[in-house]
């Protein structure tokens, strides 16, 4: 039994079935022809010969469809059959095809374009050798306890569920004597996406993503570059040789893939370094597994290429910012990892700084870091999951609606598998006929789908990042998508294809066959109709609700009082470098670009803070009043901004008492603030704050400043949190604006038109200083709602689709049985009944089919909208309007689809009806 | 199959005429109508196969690779398709024919008994 041998005969009878049925017929004529021969030779007449040769072999289409079944063809060849009886049989009904397709594929489409997205976000980790070795250090504490004062953190932290709040950041000094100290993991490691740089490669001026690496990291985490050498140790220590690594992308974008880019110099802030080698192709570096930075450089290289005044971050314990990652030592537990790192940490925190008064040293945590960070994952978990059940209900969907659509088909064709079954068909065989039909749909389907989640793969991270910014998620499709996309594909084949097709087959031969008795098996088939019909319905209403709930949260947050006027405000930043504008010439570069944008034609007024407002983030300081008496250490940070004059008047924040910043605040005036109605209120309540004294730790000193004016409550990070107390500074008094200014300008011109005045403006100034980031405060505030405006779309589109399938169920249901009743009608009417009547029942029975499923959707909806209630914004998950309102669409749907149907009903001619039969 | 007038021979036992086939390829490459031919010889004209079932036994044995076929001239300078064994049809043929002859010296034995003997 040779496999082989098997595997030939077989591929050639599939392959190549024209020649091999030459080839038998050539065989079988000329054994004809020999037998006949023998017996001509025997003394029979030539012509009596031949027929009786013939007549010996019998049929020759027979014999060698026995040889092809004897070659394995035989399964094939039925296959074939089927496929192309199911092909005509789709392309005789064209509307039920393009039906049945098209919304398999858009369902289809959607999962995988969000399996694609959760595929990326959740799943993929970090392209280096074993991943699922590699532990990111964690440290917990309770809320408002940080353990030391005037720290100052930046980084990752999020609420753990026990109420606790949890941390990524370590500060140097501890991650070096951490590394020092290290006996728990096979290494250790320390990493941090880093600032946006500015970059001149070739006198070419660009903006680069850039991530400082520990001399470990490569041999760390296991990356060899595809080109050059990793960094080093001996590149990690102070004053080496300035060298740096590119992403495989950087290296694309900006040197078309040169070789001759390993010891190309570049300058990257200004600091002149050389490029030591190219990582590989899906490096992602440790942090995130979904972008690359383009430039890894050693922590050494800080103050050469970022040089920070008054502060260093390699030497300073007090500014926690680097993330410290580790390596697993085989067949040690975590628990065993985190104890002895603890006794690490421990002693590291004591060596490096000292404790707040009582304060416990943080608690450390081994968690998984195959991941790096993925702070994405954090924050899209949810809203995954949340999309994913979505998806997943609109295809359920889609199947419900092809079953019913089937199942009418199926019922249509009675007559078509009683003559099958009669003339000797198995079941098995008419089931298999059947399910050909819709595997064929279902692939083909598949096929649309696919190809609408490769074009829609985009869709998702696009709208997840800024308008001004790239896409910050992978967005690949590769074969595991493909084999979800399959594998749904064949899913959902069973589902919609097997009720209809195990329906139909279930008839029996004799009784199929006979006019009067088809009765019994169509009130069976119109039950399961309704039953489908119904659940079409639920889920609609489902949907129906969710979109509502998500678009009044849309409306809701785009109506949310700012306490500003975003309108006719264009936003930029501009970063200026550090070592060039020393304090306190950054100070004065600033007021100069404030003059000079001022003077620009076109410009109401310009504004600059040091934090946009709406952005997601928001300075935090230790604040308290001058005569403050309460304990120190557990009050919560104040949101602060600091401000240029004119920012109250740019963003139109009202002013309720005092003044705003004016030419008497100097860099050497008196220091002063403004501070919102909500702080005026918590922190002076019943008195008038305006010339009391507030106090900040700044870089570890205690400052006073005046309150000169309060101004109205304005939001300050997020659209959806209650406007927060905060104040305000002047940036003219700050020892420095080291991290740059983003500018507000108010103008009644189309923005566009107006950024190469401004560019120009910004270039009298310093030639070499970009506008970076430019948006207006209207695009800056829709990505704050980008979750929600995403959900909003999406379940939009989605009940949109939902009531189109829900029409087509309600419809094709109910003319199904006005069909069926027609008779009946004719009767009603020939005793009497007035058209109107009729018309009445039928929208009657349309009504009843979907009130049963709004009812069904509503309480669903009810039970399921409070797993979003974190993602609603103003509006409950059982809001009583949004539910009305989508109850009442539904049924408007359903009495227009059940429209038709019922006039048609009410037009039966009695008369016709009964001759007929 | 039944109305063959030829069935008045011995019909063949289930699952003989593979064996029969092996057998008479063995001794040389035949056409379709040559196996025939020699299998009806090697008999003695007593056993005579039915037409129709041959070409599908030989589609068979050459699926599972036991015969392999060529095409050549015949005798009357026609083209035909000639078969031939295998090496694993060889293996097939020796081990067919040792559990045929097994099966019949215990069938006959069954047969040979008489009552004094049970």
């Amino acid at each position: 039994m040779s496999l082989a041998s098997r595997v030939r005969t077989w591929w050639r009878a599939l392959a190549r079935g024209a020649e091999v049925d030459r080839e038998m017929q050539a065989e079988l004529e000329h054994h004809i022809a020999s037998y006949a021969e023998d017996l001509v030779r025997g003394g029979m007449e030539r012509n009596e010969a031949e027929r009786r040769a013939r007549a010996e072999l019998g049929s020759l289409a027979a014999r060698k469809e026995e040889c092809r079944v004897a070659w394995g063809a035989r399964t094939w060849d039925e296959l074939r059959a089927d496929v192309r009886y199911a092909a005509r049989m789709l392309k005789k009904s064209p509307a039920f095809t393009a039906i049945a397709v098209g919304s398999l594929a858009l369902g289809i489409g959607a999962n995988t374009v969000i399996f694609t997205l959760a595929k990326h976000v959740l799943l993929d980790r970090l392209d280096v050798a074993h991943p699922e070795q590699l532990r990111l250090l964690w440290w917990s504490m309770k809320a408002n306890t940080f353990p030391i004062d005037s720290y100052s953190y930046w980084g990752y932290y999020t609420d753990a569920p026990d109420g606790a709040e949890i941390y990524t950041s370590f500060s140097f000094p501890m991650y070096q004597q951490l590394h020092r100290e290290n006996r728990a993991f096979e290494d250790v490691f320390a990493f941090k996406p880093f600032a946006d740089l500015p970059v001149v490669v070739d006198g070419q001026a660009g903006m680069v993503t850039t991530e400082m690496v520990s001399g470990n990291y490569y041999q760390g985490l296991g990356v060899r570059p595809q080109l050059g050498r990793p960094i080093e140790d001996a590149d990690d220590t102070p004053g080496s040789a300035p060298v740096v690594t590119i992403s495989d992308s950087y290296w694309t974008k900006a040197f078309g893939r040169s070789p001759t880019v390993i010891g190309k110099t570049i300058r990257l802030n200004q600091a002149l370094v050389t490029i030591a080698g190219v990582n590989p192709r899906g490096f992602t570096g440790a942090y995130s597994t979904q972008v690359a930075p383009d430039v890894f450089l050693p922590f050494n290289l800080q103050p050469v290429v970022y040089p920070i005044v008054n502060q260093s971050p390699l030497t300073d314990p007090k500014i926690w910012w680097v993330l410290v990652m580790g390596r697993a030592k085989p067949g040690v537990t975590d628990q065993t990892t985190q104890a002895a790192l603890q006794v690490d940490l421990d002693a590291a925190v004591r060596a490096t700084t000292k404790l707040r008064n009582g304060a416990k040293a943080p608690r450390l945590m081994v968690r998984d870091g195959s991941r790096g960070q993925n702070a994405l994952a954090e924050w899209l978990t949810k809203p995954i999951y949340v999309l994913t059940a979505l998806a997943g209900l609109v295809l359920l969907l889609a199947c419900v609606n092809l079953a019913n659509l089937l199942l009418a088909r199926a019922s249509g064709r009675q007559r078509e598998m009683s003559v099958r079954m009669a003339l000797g068909a198995g079941r098995g065989r008419v089931l298999r006929q059947m399910l050909t039909e819709s595997l064929l749909l279902a692939l083909m389907g598949g096929a649309g789908g696919m190809l609408l989640g490769y074009v829609g793969r985009n869709v998702i991270p696009r709208m997840m990042a800024a308008s001004w910014e790239g896409p910050q998620m992978k967005s690949s499709f590769d074969w595991q998508v493909l084999g979800f996309a399959a594998g749904v594909s064949i899913v959902t084949e069973l589902l919609f294809g097997l009720i209809p097709a195990l329906r139909a087959t279930r008839t029996k031969a004799s009784g199929g066959l006979k006019d009067s008795a088809q009765t019994a098996t169509h009130r069976r088939r119109s039950w399961t109709g309704k039953t489908l019909v119904t659940v079409q319905v639920t889920l609609s209403m489902l949907l129906l609700v969710g979109a509502g709930l998500f678009l009044r949260t849309l409306g809701n947050l785009s109506r949310v009082q700012l306490g500003f006027h975003p309108d006719h405000v264009l936003l930029f930043d501009i970063q200026q470098p550090v070592a060039q504008y020393q304090p306190p010439k950054d100070i004065a570069l600033h007021r100069a670009l404030e003059e000079r944008l001022a003077a620009v034609p076109g410009v109401e007024s310009v504004g600059a803070s040091e934090v946009a407002l709406l952005s997601g983030s928001a300075g935090q300081w230790e604040l308290t009043p001058a005569d403050n008496k309460g304990s120190r250490g557990t009050r919560p940070k104040t949101p602060g901004n600091i401000v240029s004059d004119g920012f109250f008047r740019t963003m139109q924040i009202p002013l309720v008492a005092g003044r705003e910043f004016d030419e008497r605040d100097t860099e050497t005036s008196a220091r002063v603030a403004v501070v919102n109605e909500m702080l005026a209120k918590g922190f002076f309540p019943g008195e008038n704050p305006v010339g009391k004294f507030l106090v900040i730790d700044a870089n570890n000193k205690k400052v006073q400043m005046q309150i000169v004016g309060i101004c109205g409550n304005s939001k300050y990070d997020s659209l959806r949190k209650d406007v927060p107390p905060t104040f305000f500074m002047p940036y003219r008094q700050m020892s420095n604006v080291q991290y740059g200014l983003t500018y507000e300008i108010r103008t009644q011109m189309n923005p566009e038109s107006l950024i190469p005045a401004l560019r120009a403006a910004v270039k009298q100034v310093d030639e070499n200083l970009p506008l970076l980031d430019i948006r207006t405060q209207n695009q800056q505030i829709a990505a704050n709602a980008r979750v929600q405006r995403l959900f909003a779309g999406l379940t939009s589109g989605f009940g949109g689709l939902a009531l189109v399938l829900a029409c087509i169920g309600i419809y094709g249901i109910m003319a199904y049985q006005v069909a069926q009743r027609t008779q009946e009608i004719g009767i009603r009417l020939a005793l009497g009944a007035i058209p109107g009547d009729v018309l009445r029942m039928v929208l009657r029975e349309a009504a009843r089919l979907s009130v049963v499923g709004i009812v069904a959707g509503a309480a669903a909806a009810l039970l399921l909208s409070r797993l979003v209630k974190s993602m609603l914004y103003g509006v409950a998950p059982n809001d009583p309007w949004t539910v009305t309102a989508a109850a009442v669409v539904l049924l408007v749907v359903a009495l227009a689809a059940g429209w038709e149907p019922a006039r048609r009903a009410a037009g039966v001619q009695p008369m016709e009806t009964l001759r007929h039969e | 199959m039944a109305k063959n007038a030829r069935d008045k021979h011995i019909n063949l036992l289930q699952g003989t005429l593979d064996l029969l086939i092996l057998k008479a390829v063995s001794l040389g490459p035949l056409h379709g109508y040559g196996v025939l031919l020699r299998i009806q010889q090697l008999s003695g004209e007593e056993l005579v196969i039915h037409q129709g079932s041959l070409y599908p036994a030989l589609y068979r044995l050459e699926h599972q690779g036991v015969i392999t076929s060529e095409w050549g001239e015949s005798e009357n300078n026609r083209k035909a398709k000639y078969y031939r064994l295998t090496r694993a049809g060889r293996a097939r043929l020796e081990a067919e024919t040792r559990r045929w002859r097994r099966m019949a010296g215990i069938v006959g034995g069954i047969l040979n008994a008489t009552a004094e003997e049970a």
